[in-house]
């Protein structure tokens, strides 16, 4: 009985210690990031890791979904969004550091199709005939690769008669996963998630003039309980090193 | 207002359209399983169960192979008939009837077996073949627990979303079901819309849900 | 002559069914403790459970036979059942179940005169559960009847009523037997319903027939009916 009695106190203290000290272990930066930087991002945060800096852990999704997460309270130290409007709302809604604001990236629409397509694609207008059934994008109200498009498709006055077609997805990847699949024959995404694919071929790059400007604002969260950690990372971010692997990618450096 | 009435619409249409698609196989099937033994029996209940069990996003997976332009079904109906499933109306109806699917064989099957054997068997030495006694004595009888049954597989369906939403995304009156344009609400950040259709849904939940339980507790008549 | 005979192997819970006899009399008895097996050899009779080894026939008509590979569907056996609770279609009212079984062309029995033997014409339009013990119990024999059946099977149809009523019904089952001289197996655990009715009874204990005689014979020493 006292034996019983020692072991189950040994236990408890062994399993009470190994949680204090996990919370006292290094620094673990949550990273709220759009869809489109996962694998690039990924690669960042394991060299910065390497090369002594703090663990790094993402969290990939539509920049639209992010913010809202970030507005209902998630923990996330660090914002990447893909566009402006996001990083926007959270700025007027006073949740990011505006100082440590900056738009460190670009990128480039495309038109994406199978690999094994037969159709071509000149000019978005040729998004109108029959051949094309279905259209896959972001969600084009929220989703930044969604509006971005849209408002591409607007200013060339085809968004009427086609937006029929589109098929709204929940974010980029998952607009690139319905072309891959052939459960629609065309998507729009960024050119990164284009080259990334071998399941698709660019079947029209939207030129860097033509296009709505892609911006990706990076920021400081204001919640952050690691203030010094997460403004450290975000120096890295702008750094040669990192910016040559977004460049490696596909991503203009602004 | 208009859109949230094609929602709503919407939705109860599929379902409705979904219970007409599972019930015609799901009676049988739980016939089936109440009444006989056979080989493989077990693996078949496991196999019907699971949807009720896996996570819905990774049922909606499954279908999304399944019935794709590329999968098994997906092609040949694409190839032979030019109809495709996913991302329209045809993929809500069949998340829906998949997901709501082992509820319904579950309460049709214990409808069923709230029968007697008994009161079964007799009408068959009174000369009744098999199929006369299933629709003279086992339906009557069981026909409220199977009503009920329909019921809750009904409001599972209504309220379907991890499958639907893969499989069939959101396209603005096309394939927007309740749960699916709550889910959009919330993003957009139109939280009153958003809270619009959950009183909805809570309203068609509660109702189903007491509709099933008051015709669950059958009069039991005792003779 | 023989009105039936069965031979039945069928593997129990605890022991073997083993039993094979021919049926001389009008109205068999059988005779034995609860859970000696009796429901189950009925049930085999009747093709609702299926014997691992049978041999049933029924005025010459065969409607089991292992060695041939024959066993007869339940409704094609043209067997009554009265089991012991009854099992009246509850959704029906009395009319609807006593006329379930009759077949279409040649109903050798008429609803008149079943009407009349026991005494039924006043419940036909009533629901089951509005009746009595003593009337359910007439309804149940009126519906196995009107089917026509070449043997009729109660098991313990009694046994569940109050002596006064017992002593009721007995009077119709003996009503029954006289009129429409059909064969019967009529199991019960009460000797003096066996003695009233059966001319001869089985004993059967633990899946196997024990005795075999007249009903006087066998239960001499039980006449006292305290039981």
């Amino acid at each position: 009985m006292k034996m019983k009695k020692t072991l189950t106190s040994f236990i408890v203290a062994f399993l009470l210690s190994a949680l204090w000290l996990s919370s006292v272990s290094a620094v673990e930066l949550k990273v709220f990031a759009a869809a489109s930087l996962t694998d690039a991002m990924r690669k960042v945060g394991a060299m910065y890791e390497k090369a002594g800096g703090d663990k790094v852990v993402f969290n990939f999704g539509a920049s639209s979904t992010l913010a809202r997460q970030i507005e209902e309270g998630a923990p996330a130290d660090l914002f990447v969004s893909a566009d402006e409007i996001q990083a926007d709302k959270l700025d007027k809604a006073g949740l990011l550091l505006h100082d440590t604001r900056v738009s460190l990236l670009s990128n480039l629409l495309v038109i994406v199709v199978p690999k094994e397509s037969k159709l071509v694609i000149q000019s978005p207008g040729d998004l109108l005939g029959d051949a094309v059934k279905r259209i896959s994008m972001g969600e084009p109200r929220t989703v930044p690769i969604g509006v971005y498009a849209k408002a591409y498709l607007v200013s060339k006055g085809l968004w009427a008669r086609l937006e029929s077609k589109v098929v709204p997805t929940e974010n980029v990847r998952s607009a690139l996963a319905a072309v891959e699949t052939w459960n629609v024959e065309a998507g729009f995404v960024y050119r990164t998630d284009a080259l990334i694919s071998r399941k698709v071929r660019i079947a029209y790059t939207v030129p860097a003039g033509d296009g709505p400007k892609v911006s990706y604002p990076f920021a400081v969260v204001k919640g952050t309980e690691n203030l010094a950690a997460s403004k450290k990372f975000l120096e890295y971010l702008g750094s040669k090193d990192a910016l040559g692997i977004f460049e490696q990618y596909g991503f203009a450096v602004k | 207002m208009d859109e949230t009435w094609h929602i709503v619409w919407f939705t109860l249409g599929s379902a409705l359209l979904s219970m007409v698609v599972i019930l015609p196989i799901g009676l049988p099937l739980a016939w089936l399983l109440a009444r006989k033994e056979w080989p493989g029996k077990s693996i078949v209940e496991t196999i019907i169960a699971l949807p009720l069990v896996m996570p819905p996003v990774a049922t909606g997976l499954i279908l999304l192979k399944v019935a794709g332009r590329r999968g098994f079904i997906g092609s040949f109906l694409h190839e032979h008939f030019d109809m495709d499933i996913i991302f329209t109306w045809r993929a809500v109806v069949l998340a829906l009837a998949v997901m709501s699917f082992p509820l319904l064989v579950r309460s049709l099957r214990v409808a069923l077996e709230g029968v007697s054997p008994r009161l079964e068997g007799v009408a068959r030495t009174l000369g009744a073949s098999p199929l006369r006694v299933f629709f003279t004595v086992t339906l009557p009888l069981a026909a409220r627990g199977i009503i009920a049954g329909v019921v809750l597989a009904f409001a599972r369906a209504l309220g379907e979303f991890g499958a639907t939403v893969l499989i069939a995304g959101n396209i603005p009156g096309r394939t927007s079901t309740l749960a699916v344009s709550t889910y959009l609400y919330i993003q957009l950040g139109q939280d009153d819309a958003a809270w619009k259709l959950v009183a909805i849904s809570i309203s068609f939940a509660f109702v189903a849900v007491w509709l099933s339980e008051w015709l669950g507790r059958k009069q039991r008549v005792t003779v | 002559m023989i009105y039936f005979s069965a031979q039945v192997f069928l593997p129990l819970n605890h022991f073997p069914l083993e039993v094979a006899f021919e049926a001389r009399d009008l109205v068999t008895g059988v005779f034995g403790p609860s859970g000696c097996g009796k429901t189950s050899l009925l049930e085999s009779i009747c093709g609702l459970r299926s014997p691992t080894r049978a041999r049933i026939e029924l005025r010459g008509r065969l409607l089991a036979d292992a060695a041939k590979g024959i066993s007869l569907l339940p409704e094609k056996r043209n067997i009554g059942l009265v089991p012991q609770d009854l099992a009246l279609f509850p959704h029906l009212n009395v009319r609807q179940n006593i006329l379930y079984g009759v077949k279409k062309g040649a109903p050798t029995i008429h609803l008149d005169h079943i009407m009349e033997v026991l005494e039924i014409g006043s419940l036909l339009p009533r629901p089951i559960h509005s009746l009595s013990g003593g009337e359910k119990q007439r309804v149940a024999f009126a519906r196995a009847l009107l089917a026509s059946p070449e043997l009729l099977i109660l098991d313990e149809p009694l046994s569940s009523l109050n002596f006064a009523l017992k002593q009721k019904i007995v009077t119709y089952l003996i009503r029954i037997r006289d009129e429409f001289k059909i064969p019967m197996l009529y199991v019960s655990h009460d000797p003096l319903e066996i003695m009233e009715l059966c001319q001869e009874v089985l004993i059967m204990e633990e899946g196997k027939m024990i005795h075999r005689g007249k009903p006087g014979d066998l239960f001499r020493s039980c006449l006292s009916p305290v039981h």
